[in-house]
């Protein structure tokens, strides 16, 4: 039955244009589809939301232009909840290209809440080091960051003023795609025991189920499905919900592309036709 | 914020935790010269060197050590030749990561080990390098083992070469060596990220024979998926004791699984007692 | 002269190991400088990577080796960036922020997005009931694949609580069980180079 080694074996382009089209449609005609808040993202949420006016929050917003489609939302979502929550961002990046990414999302969320720089938010963009700089935080901020990232002085920002350390935020929020997050738990957390949430991209996110059962973090945001159930928290449409329609129907292409693979190997097998090409290790 | 001291748990002086709390005085008048609440981690550290030492001696004593199969090491051999037939080299990937991550090292391990047999088998190696650092000990690293073996002038200087330090440009100047130079083998040992797959991915479609090892517990399905051996965690790092074969190296092996033993041990005893009602020695494996 | 690397691997493997116990702020001043030390050494790795870079290039060009145009653009884009960012530079609004964020950020991007067209082509290889694990893995995946997304509620109001427990029950198990091998196998790996054990990083046996 050569369609059947035909399916077996479908070239790579084929299966390449249905999955840009299970990308581009929904892109182009939303479905709106329903999203599903789950346990993890609602106590991320609720450990912001339970903070008073006017606490201090530190966002750091660890993420480089390849993974942004999944952590640029979830900064956008977050800080839109904390300018709505009346709290005040200080935000931070320990990327070199995470500062045009950071400015942009805090921008755009402070343009979405009518959030003023410097009364609302500070920007103090990039700093090298990782772990250097969040020792440093934890003991003299202004020796990190003497001046935000416009050149002014933290001591002329209302929203730093006052704050020289973790123990004067109520909050710490990383929103990472790399091992900088266990540094976040490792200094911050362990070390400073500032309250922390984190944000990551999906594959990432199983990572940290350990910390949260131990209470280590408060909440995961867990890729593009975690910033579009936060969207839905905060009452938003954004980028996140937007491609949450794309993602499910790209999975159900693949899992129609998995049946279909299967039902024409079980039908080589009953008609006896050994032909078919290696895959990986689970399937030799 | 609840008032705190140096470390969880410490009773502190309210007056200093309160001078603490207004940032006015830095963590920096920590005085302790160690913190109990690591106690738990410097016993681990310690038992683990202890067994480390006892099965070292015990190597000397007895060089005949058991190590079960793993498929994806006695493959290495097997991709070895394949190259040298095909008269294909063998492309090494080290990871993406910097010599502060231990997967760094067992790639370091694993390649130099490989190396001698590359130059006995007399096929080519190509390294391309994320990080500088990591590339200039690997190329010490290959130049030695090719000393080492006999055949110093085999040694192909710019076989291990830098590449790029950011992700997906290493990850596209991989792909496309892979595609023009069309390796007979591509072996993936070290600390992995985002672009595992890519990179498994773009090496099944030259037909290529792939082993992969990685330390990152998420990028295992990628390469189980994708390549034809996968070393699973721990494997990795028993990965140059095994190649090497020396006694010495092998008994760390058996210190391991001491310690996994030993962990096993303390895990359920501390689940017991928890259950029995007293979480004293579940609180202090955790205190850390 | 041999054992001079090996003792400067045991006393620094040794007092890093050693700080992490001591909280004394003498001590983790010590330890924050020894990180801002791996930059500078980082710093002087980068230029010895940049000249492989450009030996590597260069005898491509010089030997008309394939795809050696590709290698021009390498070593024109390598002298020409380096230029600007010495001359005006590396930060927002200079030259090299500007071809950063309108060259590498996108190509970036895109490449990192080739991920999702990837993923498809080797789940629909992989994913095959050629044995019990394996169509153990087929069904894991399939109903992973319509539980994490939006359409699975629709489908089955079930399948977010399956989904959730398989990540959190036998996925999480199976993690922690491999993390505990990497975390001593971790272990054991630095303490074999702070003891000298392993010496290979240094091209001995």
């Amino acid at each position: 039955m050569t369609w059947v080694r035909r399916l077996l074996a479908i070239d790579r382009r084929i299966i390449f244009l249905l999955v840009a089209t299970g990308v581009v449609l929904p892109l182009l005609h939303p479905l709106n589809l329903p999203v599903t808040v789950t346990p993890r993202v609602k106590a991320a949420f609720e450990a912001i939301d339970a903070l008073p006016p006017g606490s201090k929050v530190l966002i750091s917003m660890d993420y480089e232009p390849d993974i942004m489609a999944e952590l640029m939302p979830m900064s956008i979502a977050v800080m839109r909840h904390c300018f709505r929550k009346h709290l005040q961002v200080i935000a931070m990046t320990l990327y070199p290209a995470g500062t045009g990414l950071g400015e942009r999302a805090i921008t755009v969320a402070a343009k979405a809440e009518g959030a003023v720089k410097n009364r609302d938010y500070a920007w103090l963009g990039y700093k090298s080091g990782n772990q250097v700089v969040m020792i440093g935080i934890g003991e003299n901020l202004r020796g990190m960051y003497p001046v935000d990232f416009y050149g002014t002085p933290l001591d002329s920002i209302p929203v730093t003023r006052g704050v020289n350390s973790y123990r004067q935020m109520a909050m710490v929020v990383n929103l990472s795609g790399s091992s900088v997050t266990d540094y976040w738990i490792q200094f911050a957390q362990g070390r400073f025991h500032a309250p922390l949430v984190v944000g990551c991209t999906a594959v990432m996110a199983t990572d940290y189920y350990p910390y949260l059962s131990s209470r280590q973090i408060l909440g995961l945001i867990g890729g593009m499905k975690g910033a579009a159930e936060y969207e839905a928290l905060i009452d938003t449409v954004g980028d996140a919900r937007r491609g949450m329609d794309a993602q499910s129907l790209v999975h159900l292409i693949v899992v129609a592309l998995v049946i279909v693979g299967n039902g024409a190997l079980f039908l080589s097998r009953r008609s006896g036709d050994a032909g078919a090409p290696a895959a990986g290790s689970m399937t030799r | 914020m609840p008032v705190e001291g140096s470390t969880r748990g410490d009773r502190v002086d309210p007056t200093l935790a309160a001078v603490l709390r207004s940032g006015l005085v830095t963590q920096a008048l920590d005085t302790r010269w160690f913190d109990p609440s690591r106690l738990n981690i410097l016993i681990g550290v310690l038992l683990f060197t202890a067994f480390l030492i006892v099965n070292i001696f015990r190597a000397r004593a007895n060089a005949d050590i058991y190590v079960r199969p793993i498929a994806g090491l006695k493959a290495l051999d097997e991709a070895i030749g394949r190259a040298t037939e095909m008269g294909r080299s063998v492309l090494y990937v080290p990871g993406l990561s910097d010599m502060s991550e231990v997967g760094t090292f067992a790639a370091i391990t694993i390649l130099y080990r490989l190396a001698q047999r590359v130059a006995e088998m007399g096929c080519d190696i190509d390294v391309p390098c994320y990080d500088p650092v990591v590339m200039t000990v690997l190329d010490g690293a290959v130049r030695e083992a090719y000393s080492k073996v006999g055949k110093p002038d085999a040694f192909r200087p710019g076989c291990v070469h830098y590449v790029s330090a950011q992700q997906m440009a290493y990850v596209a100047a991989v792909n496309g060596f892979m595609l023009r130079e069309l390796p007979a083998a591509n072996i993936y040992m070290g600390s992995f990220y985002a672009e595992s797959l890519r990179l498994a991915e773009t090496g099944a479609t030259t037909g290529a024979i792939q082993i992969a090892g990685t330390d990152k517990v998420t990028q295992l399905p990628f390469f189980v998926c994708a390549c034809d051996y996968t070393l699973l965690g721990e494997e990795l790092f028993a990965a140059s004791a095994y190649l090497g074969r020396e006694p010495v190296q092998l008994a760390t092996i058996i210190a391991q699984d001491w310690a996994k033993a030993a962990a096993a041990a303390a895990v359920v005893t501390a689940l017991a007692l928890s259950a029995l009602g007293n979480p004293a020695l579940m609180k202090w494996l955790g205190a850390a | 002269m041999r054992r001079g690397p090996l003792l400067v691997t045991f006393l620094t493997g040794a007092a890093v190991a050693a700080l992490y116990f001591i909280p004394h702020h003498t001590a983790q001043a010590v330890n924050s400088k020894l990180l801002e030390w791996t930059l500078v050494v980082y710093a002087f790795a980068l230029i010895l990577g940049s000249m492989s870079l450009w030996n590597n290039h260069a005898r491509k060009v010089k030997n008309r080796a394939e795809g050696w145009g590709y290698s021009i653009v390498t070593l024109s884009s390598l002298v020409v960036i380096t230029i600007l960012g010495v001359w005006k530079g590396v930060g927002e609004g200079t030259p090299v922020g500007a071809i950063y964020d309108t060259v590498n950020s996108p190509l970036a991007s895109t490449m990192f997005s080739l991920l999702a067209f990837v993923i498809a082509s080797a789940a629909f290889r992989a994913f095959r009931a050629r044995s019990v694990e394996a169509t153990l893995l087929l069904i894991t995946a399939i109903v992973m694949l319509v539980g994490r997304v939006s359409i699975g509620p629709i489908i089955s109001p079930h399948l977010p609580g399956i989904t959730e427990w398989l990540l959190d029950v036998p996925n999480l198990a199976a993690k922690r069980a491999i993390a505990l091998g990497v975390g001593l196998g971790a272990v054991s790996t630095a303490l074999k180079i702070i003891l000298g054990i392993e010496q290979s990083y240094l091209g001995r046996s």
